[in-house]
């Protein structure tokens, strides 16, 4: 079990395009995450003692530089995911060199080490960058669907697939202004929602694959919605012979 | 950090009211003038929802908040006339809803004053308190309001407990809500024009209540501002004024402040802490203050 984390703050297209700069509520929205969202994460995690993997563009390291040292003092993961969320397949192979550069500069500097795992922002890139990811030193990439345990790309970067079905966007996310749904769809029962997940968790177990998930602490962190995370890894925890791991270590034990 | 509430209570709760009756169909359709079905579903806030809602709220003497376009006072004067006579709060939210993000500092400033005269003049009563009706405040109206005279906002989503606005609105004080607390992104629905624009199921009403505990009980658990949201014509069908009061009811049980805005924005201004510099409002102010003067 590889809990993972998208702690974008207010990176992202407004942000890429300027409008964010026009928009403080749509600003607030996202710095909610490393604001309030991750702390409330990082404690239920160390009250269960569970290790986790936390992707930060960059530009999130350079404006909470303090909270994202208590994820690495706390002994879970950073990973890179780009600088201010960047869409990779817009971006051309020197692009991604440029932005992967300077956040792994960013993350030595204000972190104390450089990222060994990669979490494409929005999900695609371009064909050539599991190679240019092998180039650049990554070891391992979380950004494909199609599987329900790592595998090999052609390059031998591992990829830990994670599922939209794990993602907390597609139950939880709510914006307008952007309107995210885009035709404003409800935001789902709590309850349903830890249901689905204890379910897809179960399966999991029983099938004895990897599971890694793609929650946002802008969105997981709210305090309720912390308590049903917490109500979900009490679950995974009872079920007995899990191993709970960093990307990072599953990646290096599926290379051996 | 520990909030010391007032009475010792262990957390804060603000109710908080959006009366917008047709302007919730003509601010997202404004070509619907003429269309009585869909303006129906507004009208029904005022006629049907505000008394309903009124009653509940004074079944357990829960305090509220109302934010009401000025436009609704000379239309709906006996509705604002209750709420006022029944000892809410009345907070402006501009004139008609008109979407703040579209017009600049000045142009919100004006909306705001043609709306804060319509409180005096229909009601003898001046609000305190901004919330944008649609779109965002621009990012220097917060300092307007404050030489205006206003002593809160409702309008940011960065927190979950009051903080001040950056400097050089420091002193404003801002109640942050939340979509997930909020009736509108559940059970807002017009099959034509569609509204929601993709017309999504509307939501069960036995899973909103969920949420709602489910997320009041962690805000009590850990002393923060729990702050709901609802709409007259949404919340007060005969059927979901009865979630209203299941969740009211377990409020109420609970150790906490129930408070106006206003009040909660006073307890603030008094003996809230100043915001630390990675605050969201402080890191946002830093970067566009490097940019623009």
């Amino acid at each position: 079990m590889a809990l993972a984390f998208d702690l974008d703050g207010p990176t992202g297209d407004a942000m890429l395009s300027g409008a964010i700069w026009d928009r403080p509520a749509y600003f607030s929205l996202g710095g909610y995450g490393p604001w309030r969202g991750l702390d409330r994460i990082l404690r239920l995690l160390a009250e269960r003692a569970v290790p986790a993997t936390f992707f930060v563009p960059a530009w999130v390291v350079e404006h909470w530089p303090a909270q994202c040292r208590r994820i690495v003092e706390a002994g879970h993961e950073v990973g890179h995911h780009g600088y201010r969320h960047e869409r990779y397949w817009d971006l051309s192979s020197s692009a991604q060199r440029a932005v992967i550069e300077r956040s792994q500069e960013i993350f030595d500097r204000e972190l104390g080490g450089t990222a060994v795992g990669f979490r494409t922002p929005s999900g695609d890139w371009r064909p050539e960058t599991p190679d240019l990811l092998s180039a650049m030193g990554f070891s391992y990439s979380s950004s494909m669907r199609g599987d329900d345990r790592p595998y090999l790309h052609p390059s031998g970067l591992v990829e830990i697939p994670a599922r939209s079905e794990m993602d907390d966007y597609a139950s939880f996310a709510y914006t307008r202004n952007p309107d995210w749904p885009s035709g404003g769809s409800r935001i789902a029962s709590y309850r349903a929602t830890l249901d689905s997940w204890t379910r897809e968790f179960d399966g999991y177990h029983a099938e004895g694959l990897c599971l890694t998930t793609i929650f946002h602490p802008k969105v997981i962190g709210t305090p309720g919605r912390a308590a049903l995370l917490a109500r979900w890894i009490d679950h995974m925890s009872a079920a007995g012979g899990v191993w709970f791991a960093t990307c990072r270590e599953v990646a290096r034990w599926w290379r051996r | 950090m520990t909030i010391a509430w007032p009475h010792g209570r262990a957390a804060a709760v603000v109710i908080t009211v959006a009366f917008e009756a047709e302007l919730a169909i003509l601010s997202v359709a404004p070509d619907a003038t003429d269309r009585a079905k869909s303006l129906s579903v507004g009208t029904y806030g005022a006629t049907r929802g505000v008394p309903r809602l009124l009653a509940e709220l004074a079944r357990r003497g829960t305090p509220s908040t109302w934010f009401v376009p000025s436009a609704l006072l000379e239309r709906y004067p006996e509705q604002v006339g209750a709420i006022r006579d029944a000892g809410h709060e009345l907070a402006n939210c501009g004139v008609a809803l008109e979407d703040f993000g579209a017009v600049d500092t000045a142009v919100q400033l004006a909306m705001v004053r043609r709306a804060q005269e319509a409180f005096q003049h229909s009601l003898g009563v001046l609000p305190t308190g901004f919330r944008v009706g649609r779109g965002e405040m621009s990012p220097g109206l917060p300092a307007a309001l404050e030489a205006e005279g206003f002593t809160w906002t409702s309008s940011l989503r960065g927190d979950d407990r009051p903080h001040f606005h950056a400097a050089p609105a420091g002193r404003l004080v801002e109640i942050p809500q939340h979509h997930q607390l909020d009736d509108g992104p559940y059970f807002a629905f017009n099959l034509d024009p569609p509204i929601p624009p993709g017309s999504p199921r509307i939501a069960p009403t036995g899973d909103v209540l969920d949420n709602w505990v489910t997320e009041f009980d962690a805000y009590h658990a850990e002393g923060l501002c729990f702050v709901l949201t609802l709409h007259p014509e949404l919340i007060a069908t005969p059927g979901r004024i009865g979630m209203l009061a299941q969740f009211l009811d377990h409020v109420h049980n609970r150790d906490v402040w129930l408070a106006t805005a206003g009040e909660v924005a006073r307890f603030w201004g008094e003996h809230g802490p100043a915001n630390p510099p990675e605050h969201p409002v402080e890191v946002y102010h830093r970067i566009i203050g490097a940019t623009t003067p």
